[in-house]
């Protein structure tokens, strides 16, 4: 066994990636896995960022260059956790890799698997999955790359409508929790369109806005008195194809009065839902989730999931990407307590 | 200032004492309905979605926001509870699962016990022609049920064009046929009396 501990770092998005610097930084060796090709996570699909409109590429970049620099830092792209077991002071771990598996001893484990888009379609009434033009906000964000690397050569796109809590804040058919970083991305979302097309329309529905982060309010105030975005006050109810275009109905709660809008696309902030990977690992970790399948916290140890098993990010609930990355150092912090431990044990264990 | 029906159409305008209303309204709802009006969002999609809005005083929202905050007489008094057609798609779209159209149901009976009409639409006709239909019969003769509908209301040719097509496609007979076990139906109707007399 070498002398040297060793961290399993299970996703490679902003959590895992700065989890992976940290714990590298501090002297420990450490394996970043991820079933995707290459670094990012979900971070990758996106398109600038709230509240500074900075562009997610630039981080990765920071973040992979970091980890390139640091030799105790091994890569395991395309990889998945296929099982594990306890072994003595940590796990032994079978890692899957384009049909071939090898094991790992590792001291200590990280869970940094991300989040997913709850499936719209259970929506009917949304179109979702039937009309092209109806789109869930990750599907859009390809769209908005598109359009700003082709910008000046698109089309308008016209009249966008976008729709909050979709799947959030729903009990009869969704999830009752707020997905809470959907009001922030669709400003973003809303703000770049107008950015691209400035003679394009763009409405938000909305319940309430959630703006509660540094920098938020200012943001979302931006989009909606610089850029013009406009703030509808409900819950759309329904959206009908007419004349190839989409009409949604909807009452502005505000006015108490029924109002539509013909628009060209829909875009549905679905909520944020962990997906079958974390439930997976939650599995083989034998950790606790909740009823949503996030995986569940102690407040006295907010990053620590299980016996050495900590985790970071959207698997523990949606969490913007600053809040990852500062998740993902919580966590590292965790790791390298315990590793500093003179006999490696955990003292509150 | 009572309109020309008698309704007090600006009561809405009024200041309401928040800290003078108990919870009796809701309360009352909820025994009756089994509908809880706190898990309401107050997001408006069934009001949005609502397939006569265009026709009510009081949108599906508005209704269980006036029953959050105990106002009764607005609520018994409004053209909405003749007006909704119990399509349910306020309650089916309802992400707290409240079920609207049972509401409007109650709030209905209740109106209708305390001798409160509907102003327009004839819609107390139609119910009463409607009913009486089912009660010979056992089924509605929507034929018949258009024709003796329109004439009661001297609106003679207001449906010729739509009945001609929809009699032309079979959608509508010009007669109806009956039941078999009208025996069943009578003592239907002859407990929903006694029922009502009850109370």
């Amino acid at each position: 066994m070498s002398t040297v501990k060793t961290a399993l770092v299970i996703g490679a998005g902003p959590a895992g990636m700065e989890a992976a610097v940290k714990i590298g930084g501090a002297g420990y060796r450490v394996i970043l896995a991820d079933r995707a090709d290459s670094l990012g996570g979900t971070l990758r699909q996106l398109c600038s960022s709230f509240p500074r409109w900075e562009d997610p590429a630039d981080l990765i970049a920071y973040k992979t260059e970091q980890i390139n620099k640091c030799p105790l830092i091994t890569i395991k792209t395309k990889t998945t956790v296929v099982a594990a077991e306890k072994n003595g002071n940590g796990y032994l771990v079978t890692l899957g890799s384009d049909g071939l598996t090898s094991e790992i001893q590792a001291d200590a484990v990280i869970i940094a698997t991300g989040f997913e888009l709850f499936d719209a379609s259970v929506y009917g009434e949304y179109g979702y999955g039937s009309f092209d033009n109806v789109v869930n906000s990750l599907e859009f964000e390809a769209l908005l790359k598109e359009w700003q690397e082709n910008q000046g050569k698109t089309a308008s796109p016209g009249t966008v409508a976008f729709f909050k809590c979709v799947g959030s804040r729903d009990r009869a058919k969704g999830l009752p929790y707020c997905s809470r970083i959907c009001c922030m991305y669709t400003a973003k979302q809303a703000g770049l369109v107008k950015e691209l097309f400035p003679d394009s329309k763009c409405y938000v529905f909305y319940m309430d806005y959630r703006a509660a982060g540094r920098e938020y309010e200012e943001f979302v105030r931006s989009v909606i008195e610089q850029r013009h975005v406009r703030y509808v006050r409900g819950r759309p109810a329904k959206v009908l194809p007419e004349d190839g275009r989409l009409l949604i109905r909807a009452e502005d709660t505000l006015m108490g009065m029924p109002v539509e809008i013909a628009a060209d696309m829909v875009v549905l902030a679905a909520a944020i839902v962990p997906g079958p990977g974390t439930r997976q690992i939650a599995r083989l970790f034998r950790i606790k989730s909740d009823e949503y399948g996030f995986i569940d916290y102690n407040r006295n140890e907010p990053a620590k999931a299980g016996d050495r098993v900590f985790f970071a990010g959207a698997c523990g609930f949606a969490v913007e990407t600053l809040g990852a990355i500062q998740q993902g150092a919580a966590a590292a912090a965790e790791v390298i307590a315990l590793f500093n431990q003179p006999n490696g044990e955990e003292k509150n264990a | 200032m009572p309109d020309a029906s008698g309704i007090e159409t600006q009561a809405f305008f009024k200041t309401i004492k928040l800290d003078a209303i108990d919870d009796s309204l809701p309360q009352e709802i909820k025994t009756a309905c089994g509908v809880d009006v706190e898990t309401c969002l107050e997001c408006g999609k069934c009001s949005g979605g609502c397939s006569n809005v265009r026709i009510f005083d009081i949108t599906p929202r508005q209704v269980v926001k006036l029953i959050k905050t105990g106002q009764e007489k607005p609520l018994l008094a409004m053209d909405a509870l003749w007006a909704c057609v119990s399509c349910q798609l306020c309650g089916d779209r309802c992400p707290a699962g409240i079920d609207i159209a049972r509401i409007m149901d109650y709030l209905r009976e209740k109106a209708y016990q305390k001798g409160i009409k509907a102003t327009r639409y004839q819609v107390q006709l139609f119910h009463e022609l409607m009913l009486g239909f089912i009660k010979k019969t056992g089924r509605v003769a929507e034929g018949q049920l258009i024709i003796r509908f329109n004439l009661k209301t001297g609106r003679y040719f207001k449906d010729a064009d739509l009945g001609r097509r929809l009699f032309l496609k079979g959608k509508i007979k010009p007669f109806s046929s009956k039941i078999k076990n009208r025996e069943d139906l009578r003592r239907i109707f002859q407990e929903s009396i006694e029922r009502e007399e009850d109370q």
